[in-house]
């Protein structure tokens, strides 16, 4: 007989996610309601074509003048308005630099949220990166009327000479980035001064004297230590933690099924991190540890392209190639809703400035009243979510309210997952 | 045993002695029966025979109830009323748990979609599909002789001999020489049993199980095709995974079918096992046997009127015969260490039988 098992799915807390697929659409998934509402697709941007996709996303989610980056795989990067989707800016590509865009996608973006230091206040900061390594930061005028801005101040540089990188992140004071690839180790720059300040080495050759060459696939900084540690997925299945104040290797690796890592998220405030694999497997690990605190299943059967973590509610975002967007309680790790979006997904990001749908729909109707009206609702959300956080856990009896209870609760998950995660722990030894 | 025998005869006298009793009490016994299961009889004998006789009697009223509805039908029909509408059996297709991955054809995001991906260029007759069919390492046997008949199903495929060769190594030559996609046919124990279909240059890899081989000199009165290009059908892929392996499959043929050939290549997936059938068809006059009988009288009266020719069609199976079942599809071409999957079957997804994902 086959397994007769229902997952059903609680639904989510009020939130809003959007998420970037291959045809360049963007899509504004909404779960509304207090108690489980069920999310759905809300609004839908752009029209579809195979010279739009997205390959990487940003999202500024602050509560006056949000802004949405998006890079597109014939070479335009769009600055959006994340509440209405109106185009701000549209940067192209090939005005800077005479490569083709198709072999020269972008693959990092990152909007910066504080204002950087030198420029005026109407500006922003926008880092992007290559395949082929070719680094810049330029701010752009943003102004709120119409498209038509400006950017200038291009500061550029090249990450690696040979290699093509896959990812690139900035820490959480944005004053660090990370850049890897394939056959490129980890490095971390100085983004103030645009220099090279660290870089990874590979680990030794194995007993058998055989030498992997170098694919970083993700990294994620551990936002608890500021910059200096991170973990990076690889090609090879490995997770490795480094610490950049401690040595040049990994300081901590260890295998994750068979398939590449492809997404690597970190949590706040703790050294617990998602790992996403090319078959579709969603994993939380305590990094300082190693050891894998359970997997989030699912029915997820296609590649993992992204996670995203929700900067206040216990709750991941995962999506990928299967075309489903999932979001996942942290604490129990259940699935609590899938909203099915028909093409393959690059990014999701979540809009944390959302609340409720008055609002919602007020800021639908007047982008411009949304601004001001922002600070109210952002303290009716943090107002509101404290009550909900802690009723969840009761129900579950898992209070994480000291970090020593934690502590004792993951032992206990632990030997339960003892079984299980058996083949990790002798990887981590080794 | 012939004190039993004699004894049981000696019952059945009684019995036929009791009958009338035995009527008068029959409405008793039933009722009797209804609360004793036959399982819970202990003595094998008896319980067999009420078992028996329990089992006899649906198929009695089994067999009434279809007459009764036949009747019924057959009345309806005399009367010039419509029929009593006929009852769909449940099967385990049309109580299909919904699912919404399937396409819908209202759907633009699907029209787009079919726009962008890799088989447009061939499915728009951009260009010729040029297959190249190569094997595992070893094969033997029956392996060679299916990839034969792949060879005569497929038009404008071509085998190349494996070797010792990567099989990414392969690809990249077949991109080389402008193949659009390549078959390897994986053999185990001197006997088909996968099939990778990689799409190239980039299109994805899907890897399925093949069962229920069976070769065309096996298939009586089998026909043997002809080198027309043939035409294609592919029944029930109705999710956006299984439009996407169809979509694959279809990208092998040449999208101009000559239908001067009468030849069909049929993909039709049921449960998610994909069934493939390659037939011959031939349309055929024939004058219909109903007016032949009711016949002579009515030839006189109408004369050339009743001439009512028929078409037939008639089919006759030739090449292989082989179910497909797939494993998994794999983004970009094949890369076992490295790939990235749009979709493999892993066991939490089978929470019911009623749920397919093609």
């Amino acid at each position: 007989m086959p397994r007769t098992t229902t997952l059903e799915c609680p639904g989510c807390p009020p939130l809003r996610a959007l998420t970037f697929d291959s045809l360049g659409l963007i899509k504004v998934i909404e779960a509304r309601g207090e108690h489980g509402g069920v999310p759905k697709v809300v609004e839908r941007w752009g029209d579809p074509h195979s010279s739009n996709c997205v390959l990487a996303a940003s999202i500024d989610d602050s509560q006056n003048d949000p802004l949405l980056a998006v890079a597109r795989k014939n070479g335009l990067t769009d600055i959006l308005n994340p509440l209405n989707g109106d185009l701000r800016v549209a940067i192209s590509k090939a005005g800077d630099s005479g490569a083709q865009p198709e072999d020269d996608g972008i693959v990092g973006l990152h909007l910066f949220k504080r204002q950087r230091e030198e420029s005026s206040s109407r500006s922003r900061t926008l880092l992007t990166c290559t395949t082929k390594g070719k680094a810049s930061m330029r701010s752009i005028e943003v102004t709120k009327v119409s498209a038509e801005s400006s950017c200038s101040t291009v500061k550029s540089w090249n990450v690696c000479a040979s290699g093509t990188i896959a990812f690139s992140k900035v820490d959480i004071s944005e004053k660090f980035s990370l850049f890897g690839g394939k056959g490129v180790e980890v490095n971390v720059w100085d983004l103030d001064k645009c220099e090279k300040i660290w870089t990874a080495k590979p680990p030794p050759k194995n007993s058998l004297g055989i030498f992997t060459p170098t694919w970083f696939t993700s990294a994620a900084f551990l936002s608890i230590d500021d910059h200096r540690k991170f973990v990076a997925g690889t090609n090879d299945h490995q997770v490795r933690l480094y610490d950049t104040s401690a040595q040049r290797r990994p300081v901590m690796s260890f295998d994750f099924r068979e398939t590449p890592i492809k997404a690597v998220a970190e949590e706040p405030d703790s050294f617990n991190i998602y790992i996403g694999n090319g078959s579709g497997d969603l994993a939380s690990v305590d990094i300082r540890t190693g050891k894998l605190l359970g997997c989030f299943i699912g029915k997820c059967s296609g590649s993992i392209r992204s996670i995203a973590r929700h900067p206040t509610l216990p709750i991941i975002a995962s999506c990928g190639l299967d075309s489903y967007l999932r979001f996942w309680d942290i604490k129990t790790r259940q699935l609590l809703s899938a909203v099915f979006l028909k093409q393959h997904l690059n990014e999701v990001v979540f809009d944390s400035a959302f609340a409720d749908k008055e609002v919602a729909n007020a800021a639908a109707d007047a982008p411009m009243l949304e601004i001001q009206n922002g600070n109210d609702t952002q303290e009716d959300a943090t107002e509101t979510l404290p009550v909900k956080r802690k009723e969840a856990p009761e129900e579950k009896d898992r209070s994480k309210k000291k970090k020593s209870k934690e502590n004792e609760e993951s032992k206990k998950l632990k030997s339960k997952k003892k079984r299980r995660a058996k083949g990790d722990i002798h990887d981590d030894a080794s | 045993m012939g004190a039993k025998r004699k004894k049981s005869e000696g019952e059945e006298l009684l019995n036929e002695g009791e009958k009338e009793n035995d009527k008068n009490n029959e409405n008793i016994s039933k009722k009797m029966k209804k609360e004793i299961l036959p399982s819970m009889i202990k003595n094998k004998e008896k319980r067999s025979a009420v078992h028996a006789k329990l089992k006899h009697q649906k198929k009695v009223e089994k067999r009434k109830k279809l007459k009764a509805r036949d009747a019924a039908e057959k009345r309806a029909l005399e009367l010039g009323e419509e029929p009593p509408a006929r009852m769909t059996p449940r099967t385990i297709e049309n109580t299909r748990e919904p699912d919404e991955t399937v396409c819908r054809p209202d759907d633009d995001e699907l029209f787009a979609g079919n726009d962008a991906d890799e088989f447009s260029s061939i499915l728009k007759q951009g260009c010729a599909p040029k297959i190249l069919i190569t094997t595992c390492r070893f094969n033997s046997n029956r392996g060679p002789a299916f990839i034969s008949e792949l060879l005569s199903v497929i038009p404008n495929s071509h085998y190349y001999k494996r070797g010792t060769y990567d099989l990414k190594k392969i690809i990249e030559y077949a991109k080389k020489k402008d193949f659009t996609s390549i078959i390897v046919v994986h053999t185990n124990r001197r006997e088909p049993d996968a099939l990778l279909i990689i799409g190239l240059p980039d299109g994805p890899t899907a890897h399925f199980k093949l069962s229920k081989l069976v070769l065309r000199k096996d298939i009586k009165n089998h026909g043997n095709p002809t080198g027309h290009i043939p035409e294609l059908v592919l029944n029930n892929f109705a999710t956006r995974l299984g439009h996407r392996v169809g979509r694959l499959i279809q990208s092998l043929f040449p999208q101009s079918p000559e239908f001067r050939g009468r030849r069909v290549v049929t993909f039709h997936n049921q449960r998610d096992f994909i069934f493939f059938r390659h037939h011959r068809y031939i349309f055929e006059t024939k004058e219909s046997k109903g007016s032949d009988a009711n016949g002579k009288k009515a030839k006189d009266a109408k004369s050339e009127k009743t001439s009512q020719q028929k078409v037939i069609t008639r089919l006759q199976e030739c090449g292989p015969r082989f179910t497909l079942k797939l494993v998994s599809l794999q983004h970009g071409t094949f890369d076992t260490k490295g790939g990235e999957f749009e979709w493999v079957h892993k066991p939490e997804m089978d929470t019911s039988r009623r749920r397919f994902f093609l």
